[in-house]
């Protein structure tokens, strides 16, 4: 089985979970992969504040930073092919990535704010905290 | 000093209390009697060097003059700077400047220097060949209940960690020191044994340091520290020789003092009266130990203690200039922040403006009798433990849902650590910072550079707004950051007090915010005896002590300041309050 790798942006927690914005996506994302996990999905998540020496070792997300800086993170590889850049995709595109079955209607969405504004609506997605 | 003393001895407690000037008076008096003492100081201002006038630095040291004792200083930042190089060092023209930045601040916050401190006193705890040649190690720091927690939690170190299914952030800074696992297992330990391991408590005695020290004690006690020790110091002395000030503040203390919940007042106690001198060099060490009177100089006083320091009124002055804007107050806890904000929304009130005071005053009274008292001015009240709550809750029902029992134990955890108050508490202010466009709103706290530029970084709001928006609408966009970076908008004004530690500690709250792109405003430097009125010799001693620092925040630190004398009693009310923005005048002429 190829290793799904996800090389998120520096922060100190897959989950974002004591980030200064609850980030529904990336609560998600986890979630997601945790389900893809479950599926025989050999998942690997690398951040970069505490694992940058693999970001660098790493041709086709080297690649990425030098083009589109923190920007273009997360990036995630299937083996050694770069799948997707900058955004943090939904479990039906990682299900057809890793060629697991999917049937729709299983993921939940949320919405949140942060410094007092509704959060702009985007995919790029990262969060951080302390 | 203190009795019965095991081997491993830690003080706590907040910047300037003491805790190095007690650690050292320990060992010295443990040395004294013939033991072999190591003292290792991780404060940030360390001065162990000068008290006992060797050299030392990061290195097993012995001191020259006192048989028996070693001392080593480890400074905290340098250490979190370390940290940093060996993660980001060897990326340096490897990856893009702005990847580099981007983990630069993530490992920028209080959390990666207190665990970096952590890092590199375990290695001395856990060091048994270093620990098997002194009767007794002294530590004048100790990690908090948070840091002892995280390592606690049977999952931290587990494959948890790449399971995906959510990590302990706060655990973040340490990832990078895994291999370390089994020596800070070891050290938790060794901090939990109350055979080996007692911790003093150290606070000033007033009412919310006791407080705080209450809590604290629970919390340590919870986690199995239960070797605790309660060290008062800085005690007004019994002798007020009919001074007005000193026999209030004497009254404030005995107060503090009787108010002490069951728990604390249950401790074993040591109290230490406030000295005059400073406790450098051996023989002021000697007789601070052996309790004896301190050396008052008997030189008729050559300086006018008191100065025409510049008052809280004339930054008023300046504030009131555009007719609105937000003034943020910052600072440490307990140098009377609350109180800053309050003096001035009042005196802008009573000078004809439209004010909104936003205020955290957990115990309301200050401004509880403000609000329809004085025309213009609108009190409105954050509950920190309330906003924390709910905060804590939508966290649990978002993110929690999804995990295991472990996971949910961890991000319990992580929801303890001191930047989640700050998140909540911000959030709940940020939603009244637009109000400032039309009138003054003045909020007794702010956040740290480094959560700014978190929130700022992680750009849901900020960055998403600017390219969401063609560039017409970008010029006439404002986030709260902006408005927080903009001088006409936003006015930040550090609070501390004139002694060293609270200013090295403003000092660095400047750097932090200085990182985010916010040059503060103004300082205010509260509780001052230089600009209070005393007779008493002691209190008069120290209010030339004070100068040092004051001229080092007036010539190296800030562009525009004000000194606030020591209060008698906590101003309340409407009156008192305003009294503060002229009471360094009047007190000359009295």
């Amino acid at each position: 089985m190829t290793t799904l790798t996800v090389y998120d942006p520096a922060m100190c927690c897959s989950t974002g979970i004591c980030g200064p914005d609850i980030d529904p996506h990336l609560v998600q994302f986890a979630a997601d992969l945790d389900w893809l996990a479950e599926r025989g999905v050999e998942v690997k998540r690398i951040n970069l504040s505490q694992e940058p020496v693999l970001f660098a070792e790493n041709e086709s997300v080297k690649a990425v930073l030098e083009k589109s800086g923190v920007e273009g993170l997360p990036v995630i590889m299937l083996g050694d092919t770069l799948q997707t850049s900058g955004q943090y995709p939904v479990r039906e595109k990682l299900a057809k990535m890793t060629g697991v079955e999917f049937k729709a209607g299983a993921t939940e969405t949320a919405s949140t704010s942060c410094c007092g504004g509704d959060a702009a609506e985007s995919e790029k997605v990262s969060s951080s905290c302390c | 000093m203190f009795t019965d003393l095991p081997k491993f001895v830690f003080f706590t407690g907040k910047g300037g209390v003491g805790k190095t000037s007690l650690a050292c008076a320990t060992t010295l008096s443990l040395a004294d009697a013939g033991k072999k003492v190591l003292l290792v100081s991780t404060d940030p201002a360390s001065n162990v060097g000068q008290v006992f006038e060797t050299e030392i630095g990061n290195k097993i040291t012995p001191i020259t003059k006192v048989t028996g004792l070693d001392a080593i200083e480890i400074n905290p930042e340098e250490a979190a700077a370390k940290y940093r190089d060996r993660i980001v060092g060897p990326m340096r023209g490897i990856l893009p400047e702005d990847a580099l930045r981007s983990i630069e601040e993530q490992l920028s916050g209080a959390c990666t220097t207190e665990i970096a401190a952590f890092d590199e006193f375990t290695a001395l705890l856990t060091d048994n060949d270093l620990v098997e040649r002194y009767d007794h190690v002294v530590f004048d720091t100790a990690p908090t209940g948070h840091t002892i927690r995280m390592l606690k939690l049977p999952g931290a170190w587990s494959g948890f960690l790449e399971a995906g299914k959510g990590d302990a952030s706060c655990l973040g800074p340490l990832a990078g020191l895994e291999k370390q696992r089994d020596r800070y297992a070891a050290a938790v330990d060794r901090l939990s044994d109350g055979a080996t391991t007692r911790l003093v408590l150290v606070a000033r005695p007033r009412h919310s340091a006791l407080s705080e020290v209450a809590r604290t004690s629970k919390e340590l006690a919870a986690i199995g520290i239960k070797n605790q020790q309660l060290a008062i110091n800085g005690m007004m002395p019994q002798e007020t020789g009919g001074d007005a000030l000193s026999a209030a503040l004497l009254q404030r203390d005995k107060d503090a003092l009787a108010g002490m919940t069951s728990q604390v007042a249950a401790l074993p106690r040591a109290i230490f009266a406030l000295r005059a001198e400073n406790l450098v060099g051996i023989g002021a060490l000697k007789r601070f130990a052996a309790g004896a009177p301190d050396l008052i100089s008997t030189e008729p006083d050559q300086t006018t203690v008191h100065e025409d320091f510049p008052t809280l009124g004339g930054l008023v002055d300046d504030i009131e200039q555009p007719g609105k804007g937000l003034v943020m107050f910052m600072g440490k806890g307990g140098v009377g922040k609350t109180t800053m904000a309050a003096a001035v929304a009042v005196e802008l009130a009573a000078r004809g403006h439209e004010v909104l005071l936003t205020t955290t005053d957990p115990a309301a009274h200050i401004t509880e009798t403000l609000a329809g008292d004085v025309a213009g001015l609108t009190v409105s009240r954050i509950d920190p433990v309330e906003v924390t709550a709910q905060y804590h809750q939508h966290v649990m029902a978002t993110k929690g849902k999804n995990l295991d029992a472990q996971g949910r134990a961890m991000l319990e955890e992580d929801l303890r650590s001191p930047c989640t108050e700050e998140i909540a508490v911000f959030q709940a202010f940020s939603r009244v910072i637009r109000e400032s466009t039309k009138h003054f709103v003045i909020m007794d706290t702010a956040p740290t550079g480094h959560t700014l530029l978190l929130l700022d970084a992680t750009g849901s709001y900020h960055r998403d707004i600017l390219r969401h928006s063609d560039g017409k609408q970008r010029t006439r966009m404002v986030t709260p950051m902006m408005r927080l970076q903009d001088p006409e908008q936003t006015k930040m004004v550090i609070v501390t007090l004139p002694e060293t530690t609270p200013v090295l500690e403003a000092a660095h709250l400047q750097d932090d915010l200085q990182r985010a792109g916010i040059a503060p405003w103004g300082w205010i430097i509260n509780s001052s005896l230089a600009a209070a009125h005393t007779t008493q010799p002691l209190l008069r001693q120290r209010a030339r002590s004070e100068h040092q620092q004051i001229d080092k925040v007036r010539n190296e630190l800030c562009q525009r300041y004000a000194v606030v004398p020591m209060q008698a009693a906590e101003p309340v009310g409407v009156e008192k309050l305003k009294s503060l923005c002229v009471v360094a005048k009047s007190s000359v002429a009295a």
